[in-house]
């Protein structure tokens, strides 16, 4: 009987043939263009959302007490052994890092400039957040005797500096006094994280404890969790144990990346809304002609006995097929794009200025996620039948005799 | 003749009529809506971090904006004042000098920005006596008395009324320092300017910091702030070659990409909508032609040709669609203008905002009719393209198979 | 973002009579801090020898400073007490206006105070490691104890009857800006004639010239002092020191490394 139902389903459409195809390229081309549009724009917040994150924040960062609103080296957090250790052996963390920083100042033979000052270990930064990713010139690494310095891009262009150049690098150390260091600049990083471009010197960790007389401590605790569901639960546990740390969430170091997300969402949901609801409109336009057309078949048909049931899955499975032909048409159509800019990414290199002031990369690459095509084929579907719902009722109100005698 | 025809048969065929009409004027309005929205918050965006402090045409002495030293001052305030006082075009022009001073209050030291201003005229140029939170707002006459941002008065941990001291360079590279009372505290709202800026009367600074006649630069407020760029070019020629008149465009160059950015995404929405509208319009076409099929083959069988036979289906659907793009013009335009004066608010993305520098929430629509226009006429064109494949397929038919047409 | 452009550019305008500090540590550094020996080869011996000309254990002196500029010239006059490299206090006596202001620098704190304000400012870290852009000083001058026969291995590269001229090239570890130095010493009195400072790629970057040796206190002493910058920014820009008394070696009273002589030895 379904195989009836779909044999003259399939019948009617063919014999529309125009008209059907026109649905499905509605809806794919539909499809294509939402399919584009998410993962193009989830593309962009999550890049810059992942700048953060990578260069930064982590999901967590744990700082000592007081940190944040005064930041320095009276400050360090000095449990670092046994934070260590409790990471370590959660299995909700994926990787952490520990940095020591403090202001200073670079400074060539004709520049200076205030810096941050960030003791970092590469090896460690590199399966963390991939910092190495982030060079642009260079490489990255600080040399056989750890002398090299790792310069934030827009930092270069302001002390007007190459790779193999001298940096000295002075600060206040924890004994208040002022200590400097010789470098040589050996790579170049743009992150897209501002803060970091304009000002941040990576040197290691080792010749950070020296410059600073640091021996002891850390700054700052990244953390990046396996699972971004158990962030929350993560920070319950960390505060339960370490209460006098600040410890926070990406979200709450960077609360406009956060806003960005959100209202990007909202928009995208706005967006499949009219688009779908606009794509329905069609979809029930062709269905309810189709099925006012052929009332007087359908009349024949109820009148040598057909149930309504059968008349009724006829007309779904027609609804079914163009959107689902449809559904299969957009997301192969855009899951291909996607999956082009996912590997080549999109390039405003143009209008890199602009995107540098706000954070972004220049090149955008798209995500894709499983989520589009479920909702998008949610979507759809609910759009096929709720648009046949009311050819139905027409149907069900028409006398099938009336309906065999009109023309 | 054909219009009556047309005419009639858009009301013959009044579902489809009504469904195309509804959708293409929902659509008008959104397109209409949107570049205004896009528009007026772009706008809105520049506008607010021009007006906060930068200001939309800044002059300066040339090499000033590239090497900020007390070598490119402009040294004759007073002359570049003559040339700029019968300038056509210039609403208010103010002179600034900013300086960086080290404050001292009872128990800090904070570095921060010390800028004199004409208090008066500054007022119709920048938004500082409009972000008052406490106190009062300068006057020229004022002495030893500043208006401070909110975060720096924190940091220095002083309120109205108390005292702090500040030390700088003077102009003339001395030493300058000089015990101030807080007259005003401001918040605009951008954390980084509330928390380094403080201003005083530019007659006092003039005289602490051996600043007589000097001035880092001028800022000037345009009659129409949308021709700032002609005006900065007319200004340059008149000044010379000595001094550099620049446009926010110029000042702010990074902003004004960012929002053309911007504007490249929305259109790219918005055509993802169109395209969906588009298959949809020409869907209903198709099906109410098709419907027609038959009557228009007794229409040529009867000798009307298929050139009448095309001219009267896209007279209607020029017809159809010029209906709905006055509707939709007029509503998005009513929307454009009532949320122009009624400006959006957003709240809770404050921070967002305050991230990117832009101390808003309340962002109005653009109303301009020429952009409206413009809209309409893409919609339009958009509405009455739809339509041609249905017409031209179904003037393809042959008149008998037309009449037998099911 | 672009708002503040104008409040980042202002933080580039020179601050805090910058241009005064930076030369006057410069010139208690360069006055008084070039001790210690490294190697006992004869370009380190003439490098001691002329540090140890240069200064004193102690040193009391008088300075006028010239500061030209592009667009004018001023003049600022000042006594100088220090002890080493750690301890200094100076005391502005010209021009009028700037009369009393007093400054101590002890190891790395440095305070002011300002008699018009009645106020002793502790200078915080911060600022004194900001740029000191725009003078004709470096930070690395000031901030760092730098002594020459620490941070650099001599060479002599050429002698002749008048003097001689060493290079100074920066040992590996020496967190000095410079790439080389060249140094002209006098032979007759060891003292130096001009330190010409390069950077990285040769380029100089700046010229001091060391002129005028007359008797001072217990020594010959060259009492002008020349520092010119080559950066193009900076072209038509010199600092002249002039130390017109002096006296080495002698006992400082401790009173004036306090925050109380701040105050106390303002007027």
């Amino acid at each position: 009987m379904f195989r009836t139902s779909c044999r003259i389903a399939w019948a009617s459409l063919a014999r529309r043939a125009s008209r059907s195809v026109l649905v499905v390229v509605m809806i794919s081309m539909s499809l294509w263009g939402l399919l584009f549009m998410e993962g193009i724009y989830d593309g962009m917040t999550e890049q810059m959302i992942g700048n953060a994150i990578r260069s930064d924040s982590g999901q967590l960062s744990l700082f000592a007490a007081g940190f944040r609103e005064d930041p320095g080296l009276h400050r360090l957090i000095s449990r670092e052994g046994e934070i260590t250790e409790l990471l370590a052996s959660d299995p909700r963390v994926k990787s952490f890092v520990r940095r020591l920083r403090q202001e200073g100042l670079a400074a060539t033979a004709h520049y200076s400039r205030n810096v941050m000052i960030y003791g970092v270990d590469l090896a460690a930064e590199k399966s963390h957040g991939r910092l190495d990713g982030y060079l642009i010139e260079g490489e990255y690494g600080f040399g056989a005797k750890n002398k090299g310095v790792l310069v934030g891009a827009r930092l270069a262009e302001k002390l007007k500096v190459k790779i193999g150049r001298k940096l000295i690098v002075s600060a206040q150390n924890s004994a208040h006094e002022v200590a400097a260091v010789a470098l040589t600049i050996t790579g170049i990083v743009r992150t897209n994280n501002m803060a970091l471009d304009e000002s941040a010197v990576f040197i290691a960790m080792d010749k950070a404890r020296e410059l600073f007389a640091a021996p002891q401590g850390v700054s700052q605790i990244s953390v990046i969790v396996q699972a971004e569901k158990d962030i929350p639960a993560l920070q319950q546990s960390l505060r339960r144990y370490f209460g006098t740390l600040q410890i926070l969430r990406w979200d709450e170091l960077y609360p406009a990346l956060m806003q960005g997300r959100v209202m990007m969402q909202g928009f995208n949901l706005v967006m499949s809304l009219l688009v779908f609801g606009v794509a329905g409109l069609g979809i029930f336009g062709v269905m309810l002609v189709s099925v006012l057309e052929r009332l007087r078949e359908f009349g024949i048909m109820l009148a040598i006995g057909t149930s309504f049931a059968q008349v009724r899955g006829i007309i779904f499975t027609e609804s079914f097929i163009l959107g689902f032909t449809g559904f299969v048409a957009g997301s192969l159509l855009g899951g291909a794009t996607l999956f082009y800019f996912y590997q080549q990414g999109l390039d405003l290199t143009i209008f890199s200025e602009g995107l540098e002031e706000f954070g972004m990369d220049v090149i955008t690459h798209a995500v894709i996620r499983a989520k589009y095509f479920i909702t998008a084929f949610i979507a759809v579907m609910l759009a096929t039948f709720v648009s046949v719902l009311f050819p139905l009722h027409l149907l069900k109100k028409a006398n099938p005799v009336e309906a065999i005698n009109k023309v | 003749m054909f219009f009556k025809i047309a005419v009639r048969n858009i009301f013959a065929y009044a579902k489809r009529s009504i469904i195309t009409v509804v959708l293409l004027a929902c659509t008008t309005a959104l397109l209409v809506f949107a570049s205004a929205y896009m528009d007026g918050s772009h706008a809105r965006l520049i506008q607010s971090s021009v007006e906060i402090y930068p200001g939309y045409v800044q002059i300066t002495h040339q090499g000033f904006r590239d090497n900020p030293s007390l070598e490119n001052l402009i040294f004759d305030a007073g002359q570049v004042s003559a040339s700029l006082r019968d300038f056509p075009g210039i609403a208010v022009f103010a002179a600034r000098f900013e300086s960086f001073v080290l404050f001292s209050s009872a128990d800090k030291a904070v570095g921060g920005m010390f800028t004199a201003i004409e208090p008066e005229k500054e007022m119709s140029i920048s938004r500082l006596a409009a972000s008052l939170k406490q106190g009062s707002y300068l006057t020229s006459a004022d002495d030893a008395l500043v208006y401070m941002g909110s975060e720096l008065a924190r940091r220095l941990k002083v309120g109205v009324g108390d005292q702090l001291a500040f030390v700088g360079t003077g102009a003339d590279y001395s030493f300058a320092a000089d015990n101030l009372t807080v007259k005003g505290i401001f918040q605009t709202g951008l954390f980084d300017f509330d928390s380094r800026a403080s201003f005083v009367a530019k007659p006092y600074f003039d005289r602490v910091m051996a600043a007589e006649n000097y001035a880092t630069h001028f800022i000037v407020q345009p009659l129409r702030p949308e021709e700032a760029a002609t005006l900065a070019a007319a200004i340059g020629r008149r000044l010379g070659p000595a001094f550099d008149a620049a446009s926010w465009q110029q000042t702010m160059a990074g902003l004004v990409q960012a929002m053309r950015v911007d504007s490249i995404f929305g259109y790219i929405t918005l055509a993802i909508i169109f395209i969906v509208i588009f298959f949809v319009v020409m869907i209903y076409t198709l099906l109410v032609i098709y419907a027609r099929v038959r009557e228009i083959g007794i229409l040529r069988a009867v000798g009307t040709t298929p050139g009448q036979v095309l001219s009267m289906l896209l007279l209607e659907s020029v017809l159809l669609g010029l209906a709905s793009v006055l509707l939709g013009g007029l509503i998005g335009g009513a929307l454009a203008w009532y949320f122009h004066i009624h400006p959006i608010v957003f709240s809770g993305f404050e921070e967002q905002f305050k991230q990117y520098g832009l101390a808003l929430t309340a962002m109005p629509t653009d109303f301009a009719p020429l952009i409206i226009m413009r809209d309409m006429a893409i919609m339009f064109v958009l509405s009455v393209s739809a339509t041609l494949y249905p017409i031209f397929k179904v003037n393809r038919f042959r008149p008998i198979e037309a009449i037998h047409h099911v | 973002m672009k708002t503040t452009a104008t409040a980042n550019r202002a933080q580039d305008i020179p601050r805090l009579g910058r241009v005064e500090l930076c030369a006057l540590f410069l010139l208690c550094l360069f006055l008084v801090c070039l001790p210690r020996l490294a190697r006992a080869d004869e370009a380190a011996e003439i490098i001691r020898q002329v540090e140890e000309r240069l200064n004193g254990k102690t040193a009391v002196l008088k300075i006028a400073m010239v500061i030209t500029t592009s667009r004018a010239t001023r003049t600022m006059k000042m006594d100088s007490y220090a002890v080493g490299n750690e301890k200094s206090f100076i005391k502005i006596t010209y021009p009028g206006k700037d009369y009393g202001i007093t400054f101590l620098k002890i190891d790395d704190a440095m305070w002011q105070y300002v008699p018009r304000i009645e106020k002793i400012i502790k200078i915080p870290a911060s600022m004194m490691l900001q740029s000191w852009m725009g003078t004709d000083f470096t930070n690395d001058d000031l901030v760092r104890e730098s002594s020459i026969s620490r941070d650099y291995d001599a060479r002599i590269i050429t002698e002749n009857d008048q003097g001689y001229e060493i290079e100074l090239l920066p040992r590996p570890e020496a967190a000095v800006v410079w790439g080389r130095l060249l140094m002209g010493v006098a032979k007759q009195e060891l003292l130096p004639e001009s330190v010409r400072y390069f950077d990285e790629e040769g380029v100089l970057v700046r010229t001091l010239q060391y002129t005028e040796v007359k008797q001072l206190g217990d020594r010959l002493y060259p009492s002008r002092w020349v520092m010119t910058p080559h950066d193009p920014e900076k072209a038509g820009n010199r600092t002249v020191i002039e130390i017109t008394e002096a006296a080495f070696d002698v006992p400082i009273d401790e009173e004036y490394f306090s925050k109380r002589a701040l105050q106390r030895f303002s007027d």
